[in-house]
């Protein structure tokens, strides 16, 4: 009697679980199953971290990433790291040394930068510093009236900064650009040229992997022909004759645009196939029969059951193909056909890497290549958590 | 009394799953002796199939067995523990050796791209001390004992140029090339059609007399049980529930679980009886039952008693055996209620 | 007794053609081979068959979800009269209330994104059968009270449900537009023994309660046995006899059906196992064997069965077509 009273809120507890698990949807069951997958959750915050840190990158970044935010003082100055001690003794406050740079006979009359380990310089918080602008954006078609401008918002208060001279957490490069402030745009930049070619590859990818898949025949033939001739495209020389193409006057904001549509436009058969092959295997299903067999209109079948079946797999697939999306840009920056220099991308910052002066002097260059590694990391980590998590089903029928 | 090929005793298994550890197989005991064939009745989640590969360590890596779990095998110069087996040089002797399994679907259990001589071929490589000769004359020899016309042609051809029959003749050929002391068939004519089923339960009814091998044969169907069982274990939810021989638990079945499947039975002998189902669902593996796990169903579950403890096995004389608290006649006051 | 058939199929023939490439000419697969089938209003009907021999495509065809290449099916109910072979579209969708579909897998048959209502409600909703949320889910509330799911249930997703209970959720689907014929295509092959009487109790209690006429189709001859008023038995495309089941199962007059009946073993451990043994397989759809297609493994065939084609005659309160049913 006692044992039956004392299980009676535990029993009603678990049936709440149970009742609470009979009538999850497939997205919380997918969310279930993921949340217990621990480096799926560890890469997805991350993921998170990173873009939020491309999205508030003017706001981190002490100085403007830009020619205009250099510091002709500080030429492929180390990264300065803030301390709390030195030999004069401790402040709770971080700073900095101050590098002074000086010319005199002693020196050749060459520029030599020293540290002034006397001088010490505070990081300051919320300070203000270059402006910068949310949501702003402005299309400038021909003819006045398409002009389409939209100021946003403006700030000019910054995470931290220092009073005089320079905070140059990741180092400068050899113009005096801050790396870590590109390295905080670099991964907006990255991450909206990845979103750009995805979302283009995708919508292409539905169509004609819908199309070819639902309707199937001789259109899916046709279809899978092109595809395959697509897929046969060669990347690199189709790169090279369209950076000969790109004319020069055009500004780094248009090339940023067309290099994501050109690797949309490469990167769509991958998903499209995939789309087709799930179409294919789902509309033989019997559940899409017994639609059939009410009576309901194919336009029915795919909103209803089709398309819901596989949202998650769509989902997932774009989270598997981002990496790819951002390595190509990447890759393409890299090698000198892609984004060029005064564009922060991951691709155009991992170019500066590539001699032998920053290989023996000037490793801090290699440091937005961590980032990008994080990048890629996080993304295939979250896409395979989803991957595993997806088919809440599969599993229990064993 | 010969001594036994192979006895289980308190065999308990786990699976760690994300929903939790679940128990898939409590307390099995059972002995299967040389030459005998075994008939392991259940319906889906039962832990049959389970039970058999444990048998030969063949369950996925996510299973545990609790200690205190013991399968001995009889290999002829003594006992040894199955279980215990960690080498894969130790795990031959069962996998292949004293024991061959034949599967469901045949079609799953060839590789599609390589030949069904040349696998038959490797396993006998692998397993008796043949030349490769004499490994495709026995291999051919074998399947022209299955029935497989043809047979040197046969050889040659890959599981897919097979029909249904034909692929699980086939696999029965290659399980008994190697002489295996036990068979284990787990549901061998599931997926075949009747007058298919019936050539091959004929087939593997002759073989039994021919080769004097045990078989641990596993089925949903009671019909084909009595047809090839000397013995039946009848198994639910992980746990045997009663033992016998055919004719005991067909003719006399004690425990209400093997009465209500008997009742449920469409039977072509009287077809005005109406069928009378089990109530209720079989409860899914996460929500065991507490005591006596068929108490949810049984129609004549005791109230205060069944819900609250296992039964313990009761012994019914000449090998008969049921786990059920009606049964405990000189203990239990409702053996007035046992059916005759 | 004189009602008119529900469904009369007469010289049905369903043929499924492959792409005809240069190399090699593929016979079409005859699935379905002139059959003419009466089935009564009101009754049970069995069709029973070894795999491959188009018992779910004859179903499906009776439902139009097969393409009929010849031969027509004719639909009679109170209310209205098609021939499927010639329905315009309104029609079509008028006949999908009165006839619908039980499946076979209860794991593949339901969506699994929708809910146990979702999935009930969408028939009436895509047929526009009801007017308001209200009506639907009386609608979808009396239907599960008469397959035995509780109101809770209907809040669930599929994923909840054992075999049973998605059967049950299944037969609420196809039932729930009030059809007058149904078509349950081996709809207990999936279920455990225990389960599988549970729902062949509610299909007949529903066949009663509501008059509908069935067509179940299923492989396993004690399971029709037990249901089904009348039996057809199809072998590779065609019915070879027909009877009521009282006669078919006390004495099979086909040889086939002779074969396949003694084929199921025995719940007796001790009944002699005299049975009759086919020799061989089904032989494949496209390539049927000339004269009486069972010639290839009756055990009483002759040199006539090779040649000509038996015709379909009565015998005995029996139909069925065999040369030699009378002597044998």
């Amino acid at each position: 009697m006692t044992s039956a009273t004392l299980n009676a809120p535990a029993a009603a507890s678990d049936q709440q679980r149970k009742e609470a698990y009979f009538t999850a949807s497939q997205g919380q069951l997918i969310w279930e199953r993921f949340r217990r997958n621990r480096s799926a959750m560890i890469a997805g915050f991350i993921l998170i971290v990173m873009v939020l840190m491309g999205w508030f990158a003017p706001f981190l970044s002490p100085y403007d990433p830009t020619i205009a935010g250099r510091n002709k003082d500080y030429l492929n100055g180390a990264p300065q790291i803030p301390m709390f001690c030195d030999h004069n003794g401790c402040s709770l406050r971080p700073f900095l040394h101050t590098p002074e740079r000086t010319r005199s006979a002693k020196t050749n009359f060459r520029w030599v930068t020293t540290i002034n380990t006397e001088k010490r310089r505070y990081v300051q918080f919320f300070v203000e510093g270059w402006q910068y602008s949310f949501f702003a954006f402005e299309w400038d078609f021909p003819g006045e009236l398409l002009d389409v401008r939209f100021p946003g918002l403006t700030f000019n208060t910054h995470l931290f900064g220092v009073d005089q001279g320079g905070i140059h957490l990741f180092g400068t490069e050899s113009a005096g650009k801050d790396i870590f402030s590109r390295t905080m745009h670099a991964i907006w930049t990255s991450l909206a040229v990845g979103t750009i070619g995805v979302v283009i590859s995708f919508v292409l990818a539905l169509i004609i992997g819908g199309v070819s898949g639902y309707f199937g025949g001789l259109l899916d033939s046709i279809l899978q022909m092109v595809t395959d001739a697509v897929r046969t495209v060669p990347i690199i020389p189709l790169f090279m004759a369209l950076a000969a193409f790109i004319p020069d006057e055009w500004s780094s904001e248009t090339r940023f645009f067309f290099i994501s549509i050109i690797i949309g436009f490469i990167n769509w058969p991958t998903l499209a196939r995939r789309v087709r092959t799930h179409l294919l295997t789902e509309r033989n299903q019997e559940y899409v029969l017994a639609a059939q067999l009410c009576g309901a209109s194919s336009a029915h079948i795919i909103a209803r059951h089709l398309l819901p079946s596989f949202t998650s797999y769509i989902i997932i697939d774009l989270v598997i193909s981002f990496p790819y999306m951002v390595l190509s840009e990447t890759a393409l920056s890299f090698i000198g056909l892609g984004l060029k220099d005064p564009v922060n991308s991951l691709g155009a910052l991992l170019q500066n890497v590539t001699n032998a002066d920053v290989l023996l002097n000037y490793q801090w260059y290699f440091i937005p290549t961590i980032f990008f590694i994080l990048l890629v990391l996080t993304f295939v980590f979250v896409g395979d958590g989803l991957r595993d998590a997806a088919d809440p089903y599969t599993e229990r029928k064993s | 009394m010969n001594e036994p090929l192979i006895t289980v005793e308190n065999l308990n298994i786990r699976f760690n799953t994300d929903e939790g550890k679940i128990l898939a197989v409590e307390d099995v005991n059972f002995e299967i002796a040389p030459g005998e064939v075994l008939g392991l009745v259940g319906e889906s989640g039962s832990g049959k199939s389970v039970t058999a590969k444990a048998l030969m360590q063949l369950n996925a890596g996510n299973t545990l067995y609790e200690p205190g779990s013991r399968i001995w095998l009889n290999t002829g110069e003594g006992k040894v523990d199955v279980l215990a087996f960690r080498k894969n040089r130790e795990l031959n002797i069962v996998r292949g050796g004293a024991i061959s399994m034949i599967f469901q679907e045949p079609m799953a259990s060839f590789a599609p791209a390589i030949t069904i001589g040349d696998q038959m071929v490797e396993q006998l490589l692998l397993h008796t001390k043949l030349n490769k000769k004499q490994a495709k004359e026995l291999s051919v020899e074998m399947l022209e004992r299955v029935g497989i016309s043809d047979a040197a042609r046969r050889f040659n051809q890959y599981a897919f140029e097979f029909s249904g029959g034909m692929r699980q003749r086939a696999m029965i050929a290659m399980a008994l090339s190697t002489k295996p002391k036990l068979l284990i068939a787990d549901e061998p004519t599931t997926a075949l059609d009747v007058t298919i089923q019936a050539q091959v339960l004929d087939l593997m009814k002759d073989l039994v007399s021919e080769f004097h091998m045990a078989i641990l044969f596993i089925t949903h169907d009671l019909s084909v049980i009595a047809q090839t069982a000397d013995r039946v274990a009848v198994m639910y939810l992980g746990r045997i529930v009663e033992t016998g021989t055919v004719r005991q638990v067909i003719r006399t079945p004690q425990h209400p679980y093997t009465q209500g499947l008997l009742n449920a039975l469409p039977k072509l002998e009287d077809l005005g009886q109406p069928l009378t189902p089990i109530p209720g669902d079989i409860p899914s593996p996460l929500e065991r039952p507490s005591g006596c796990v068929f108490h949810t169903r049984c129609p004549k579950a005791l109230s205060g008693t069944c819900e609250a403890s296992a039964p313990q096995v009761t012994d019914l004389g000449e090998g008969h055996q049921g786990a059920c608290f009606l049964l405990n006649s000189s203990a239990s006051p409702a053996a007035s209620e046992t059916p005759a | 007794m004189s009602q008119p058939h529900h469904i009369s199929v007469r010289n049905l023939s369903v043929h499924f053609n492959f792409k005809q490439s240069f190399f090699q000419n593929i016979p079409p697969v005859r699935a379905v081979d002139n059959i003419s089938l009466d089935i009564p209003r009101g009754s049970f009907f069995g069709l029973v068959g070894e795999s491959g021999s188009g018992k779910t495509t004859l179903g499906r065809a009776i439902l139009k979800a097969a393409p009929i290449t010849s031969g027509s099916v004719n639909y009679q109910d109170d209310d209205v009269h098609y021939d499927l072979a010639q329905l315009n579209k309104t029609q079509l969708k008028d006949y999908r209330k009165r006839a619908q579909l039980i499946f076979q897998d209860p794991y593949a048959a339901l969506s699994p994104r929708m809910t146990v209502r979702d999935i009930i409600a969408e028939p009436l909703e895509v047929m526009g059968l009801t007017s308001s949320r209200e009506e639907t889910d009386a609608r979808v509330r009396e239907i599960a009270a008469k397959c035995r799911l509780n109101l809770e249930h209907l809040r669930r997703f599929p994923h909840a449900f054992s075999g049973g209970q998605r059967q049950r959720i299944s037969i609420a689907r196809a039932l729930v537009c009030q059809p007058r014929f149904v078509v349950a295509d081996e709809s207990v092959a999936a279920l455990d023994v225990s389960i599988q009487a549970d729902i062949l109790n509610l299909l007949k209690s529903l066949q009663q309660d509501l008059d509908i006429t069935f067509l179940f189709i299923s492989h396993d001859l004690s399971v029709v046995a037990h249901i089904c008023d009348q039996v057809a038995v199809m072998y590779l495309g065609s019915i070879v006899e027909t009877a009521t089941s009282k006669e078919l199962f006390a004495q099979p007059r086909h040889p086939y059906t002779k074969a396949l009946l003694s084929a199921i073993p025995s719940l007796d451990p001790d009944a002699p196992s005299n049975h009759i043994k086919l020799t061989g397989e089904i032989p494949s759809a496209s390539n049927i064997p000339s004269g009486c297609r069972f010639h290839t493994r009756c055990p009483n065939a002759q040199e006539r069965c090779r040649q000509e084609v038996p015709q379909w005659r009565p015998l005995g309160g029996h139909h069925l077509a065999c040369h030699f049913a009378d002597e044998l």
